[in-house]
């Protein structure tokens, strides 16, 4: 039920011979570059709407990817500047860490190629009006190839430029470099796309094309799981530490990327380092082969579509839903069953649990925070405090202090992802709520009350777990849970109540929610927030550790203004959860369709 | 039941509803009938809840809405022109939903919901996730939900879009029953047999302004075409030309 019948209208892999007198006219037009014309109008006439909201987030975005810019370029002409002061080795670290550059570039676009060509030919929502008109399966795929090259590589090729080009000025390459990087780039990226396409291709074979997006998605967080946690326990921190390792052996172990002849990242090093050091070889024998590769690859991946879409796409008709998300959905129908009906609060809290667990794009994302929070407090464990020039005693008690303003600037950054969009989350059903009995007042609160909880726990977990690994003194084990579990209100109602008051009711992907105006906003509420409670804490914990440390009383005038400034932290934290709801509650009010 | 008095609704330099007076009497089907763009919807919209009134006053069963929406929300179904729900819910979820929503509680709950996806022919589908609904199916379902909690007003934009004939004619007995029943019902369609079917009195809004008001024979002899069908009446009454003709040609 509800299955969309197969539809194998208008895949043919030959142009229809129209022997009409409108036909001929019309299909001369109906090429790739008309079908790729749509997403360029629309890119063209989102540029075109020029209010203000967009023109300070367009410069938002553009400064902070500015920055971005900048700091990779920076890190990477620093790293490059010292692997040259290393004497005989230095060339063969940058080149070790182009050819990494290189590989991680490729795995990212091939599973990225394989993400976006599941949405441009299988799910994208027009493939249902173009299969019915007179669009050859050939045009199709040039058209939708093109698309997902250029849909899975801008990002990729965005964080590669300061990357090539902090290479290009520390090796003072001349242009030639830049031009050979280009003809090297584009094959490359090519590849990738055509590798994704056929994976994808392959896939929607056997599975269905909404039921392989989840679990590419899920694959994808886990993966990124892995990485990270590889990349954590591998301890980085050593490679800048070359005594730490028994041998130079050990350290280019510790060094090397796998090289495999057949891999297109190992053509494309070998392609542009010569560019960048003209004595050692010649570039042209594997720029052409990577063209040549690029080219068998795009007419492979011809043969692949035309063999097996009009499969696929019956296929990718079929509804598909993982089955995690349904069984904890069912969770919480077990114990609403139970009763006969509920409050409305209750019906609210209920209704949002079960969206968010039946939504494998949000509920998977929780296994992100249990990576992030291993990570983080094994970054505790192996904090080498005994190395510091401070003592340690010290130490730990600062680091658990500084630890509240970590632990608060990470439940911010989740708040950002689950709290901040949790009104978007009604999306285009918002008007059941605009028309219920309901008050806006008592939707607010349902949705604050439904964060708080999980975020309170994460919050005491972070904070206490870490100063049971920094071994602090009893002082600063009460007071980081208490200040963290204060924050947790503030932070909370910072979320619902900035993004009741900058919903975005038709964002198609709820974590882009967060990506404009007034998650940015929220974010720097919030960060100031954090700030303010942790420095008006400063004052009156230091005196109180130091008198407890030296073992001398408090005078008058020192309690008073221990007193003084605890009454503010209270005050700001009142303060952040009261003004932003009454915010968010006053624009939401006043929300319309626009 | 319902009183409209000056409803002016602005979006920046559009004037969407300009001035709209009307009243609609207990038990009556009102039928707000208009050209694409003519201010149905947002009227619908303001009597809703959904959209604030740039001016003028909504009344409903004696309660202001402006000074009580929570009142008058209780005393309302709603029915959208485009049924958007909460895709990762069952149907039976969603009546579940909503019905504590309006604090439908108590020992007859679930058999009342049953009983309204029994009478809507949804209870097959009760437990399959509405994101896999048909637009037929989505459509009978938020018709079910509006009407579970008992309203004294029933709102519907378009009721008839995407319905199959079979559900069309569910849709116009369930009406008839409501109205026999003393609900009060306002829709608005572009579908003017139906209006014409089941409509005690029309009203016909053009570019924001009330046109015409009336019984259908009543609207008949102000547009001066006694014998004629409603879509005639209508046509004159909105000041439509003569179908274009001439681009038809082309064709």
């Amino acid at each position: 039920m509800g299955r969309r019948a197969p539809c194998r209208a208008g895949l043919r892999t030959r142009p229809v011979s129209a022997d009409t007198e409108i036909g001929p006219t019309m299909l001369a037009d109906m090429n790739t570059l008309t079908l790729l014309a749509p997403r360029w109008w629309a890119l063209k006439n989102s540029c075109r709407v020029g209010d203000r909201r967009a023109l300070v987030k367009a410069a938002a975005l553009l400064a902070i990817t500015l920055g971005f810019w900048l700091g990779i370029f920076i890190i990477f002409k620093r790293v490059l500047h010292y692997f040259q002061g290393v004497e005989e080795l230095g060339d063969l670290l940058a080149y070790k860490l182009l050819s990494m550059v290189f590989l991680t570039f490729f795995g990212l676009l091939v599973f990225s190629n394989v993400l976006v060509s599941l949405n441009t030919f299988f799910l994208s929502r027009d493939l249902a009006t173009l299969h019915a008109t007179p669009v050859s399966l050939g045009e199709l795929f040039a058209a939708r190839f093109v698309e997902t090259l250029l849909e899975s590589s801008w990002m990729v090729l965005l964080f590669g430029i300061p990357i090539f080009a902090a290479y290009g000025l520390t090796y003072a390459a001349a242009a030639g470099y830049y031009l050979g990087l280009v003809s090297v780039i584009v094959p490359y990226l090519t590849i990738a796309a055509a590798m994704g396409v056929s994976i994808t291709m392959c896939l929607v074979q056997t599975l269905p094309a909404q039921r392989t997006r989840d679990i590419l998605l899920l694959l994808s967080i886990l993966l990124a799981i892995l990485l990270y946690f590889l990349f954590r326990f591998m301890r980085p921190e050593r490679l800048v530490d070359p005594d730490a390792f028994t041998s130079v052996v050990a350290y280019f172990r510790a060094l090397s990327a796998p090289s495999s002849p057949y891999l297109p990242s190992t053509w494309a090093t070998e392609a542009v380092w010569p560019l960048l050091r003209p004595s050692v070889s010649s570039s042209a024998f594997y720029q052409g082969f990577i063209w040549t590769t690029a080219a068998a690859a795009v007419v492979a991946c011809a043969a692949v579509t035309l063999a097996t879409y009009p499969h696929g796409w019956s296929k990718s008709q079929e509804a598909g839903r993982l089955v995690v998300g349904r069984l904890l959905g069912r969770l919480n129908v077990r114990i609403k069953r139970r009763r006969q009906g509920g409050s409305q609060v209750g019906a609210l809290m209920s209704k949002d649990f079960k969206t968010f667990f039946r939504d494998n794009t949000q509920w998977s994302q929780l296994l992100l925070i249990g990576a992030l929070v291993v990570v983080y407090l094994y970054n505790y464990s192996v904090l080498p405090l005994d190395r510091a020039r401070m003592p340690t005693f010290y130490l730990q008690n600062l680091i658990s202090f500084l630890n509240m303003g970590l632990a608060g600037f990470v439940l911010a950054a989740i708040g950002a992802r689950f709290v901040f969009p949790a009104v978007s989350a009604e999306g285009f059903s918002f008007w059941i709520m605009q028309t219920s009995p309901l008050s806006l007042q008592r939707i607010l609160w349902s949705k604050f009350f439904f964060y708080l909880g999980p975020l309170l726990l994460l919050g005491l977990v972070l904070a206490i777990a870490s100063n049971a690994f920094l071994g602090v003194s009893p002082f600063m084990r009460w007071l980081t849970p208490i200040t963290v579990f204060s924050m947790v209100f503030g932070i909370t109602a910072l979320g619902i109540g900035m993004g009741a008051a900058f919903p975005s009711f038709k964002a198609e992907n709820l974590a882009q929610v967060a990506t404009g105006f007034g998650g940015l906003l929220y974010m720097i509420l919030a960060m100031s927030f954090i700030a303010l409670v942790i420095v008006l804490e400063a004052g009156p914990v230091y005196a109180l550790f130091m008198a407890h440390v030296r073992r001398y009383p408090l005078g008058i005038s020192q309690w008073i203004y221990i007193g003084g400034s605890l009454a503010l932290v209270a005050l700001v934290n009142v303060t952040a959860v009261w003004l932003p709801m009454r915010y968010g509650l006053r624009r939401l009010a006043r929300y319309e369709e626009g | 039941m319902i009183h409209v008095e000056n409803l002016t609704k602005r979006f920046h330099r559009v004037t969407a509803v300009d001035g709209v007076s009307f009243q609609v009497t207990p038990g009556e089907i009102y039928g707000f009938l208009g050209p694409n763009g003519a201010g149905k919807t947002t009227t619908i919209k303001m009597l809703a809840g959904v959209l604030r009134p740039t001016s003028g006053r909504i009344v409903i069963d004696g309660v202001d809405l402006e000074r009580d929406p929570i009142a008058v929300k209780r005393r309302l179904g709603f029915v959208p022109d485009r049924p958007f729900l909460y895709e990762k819910l069952t149907g039976l979820e969603f009546m579940s939903f909503m019905a504590d929503l309006y604090r439908l509680n108590g020992p007859g709950r679930d058999e009342r919901i049953q009983r309204f996806l029994d009478l809507f022919e949804l209870a097959e589908w009760g437990r399959e996730l509405v994101g896999s609904y048909s637009h037929g199916m989505r459509q009978r379902l938020i018709m079910s939900a509006a009407l579970l909690h008992g309203p004294r007003v029933f709102i519907v934009d378009e009721p008839m879009v995407g319905l199959d004939p079979k559900g069309a004619r569910l849709i116009k007995n369930i009406f008839r029953k409501l109205k026999s029943s003393g609900l009060t019902v306002f829709m608005s369609t572009h579908t003017l047999a139906i209006a014409e079917e089941l409509c005690d009195r029309i009203g016909i809004i053009h570019r924001g302004k009330l046109l015409a008001e009336g019984t259908v024979a009543e609207l008949r002899e102000l547009a001066g075409q006694a014998d004629s069908p409603l879509e005639s009446v209508f046509l004159r009454l909105t000041g439509a030309g003569p179908e274009g003709a001439e681009e038809i040609d082309f064709l």
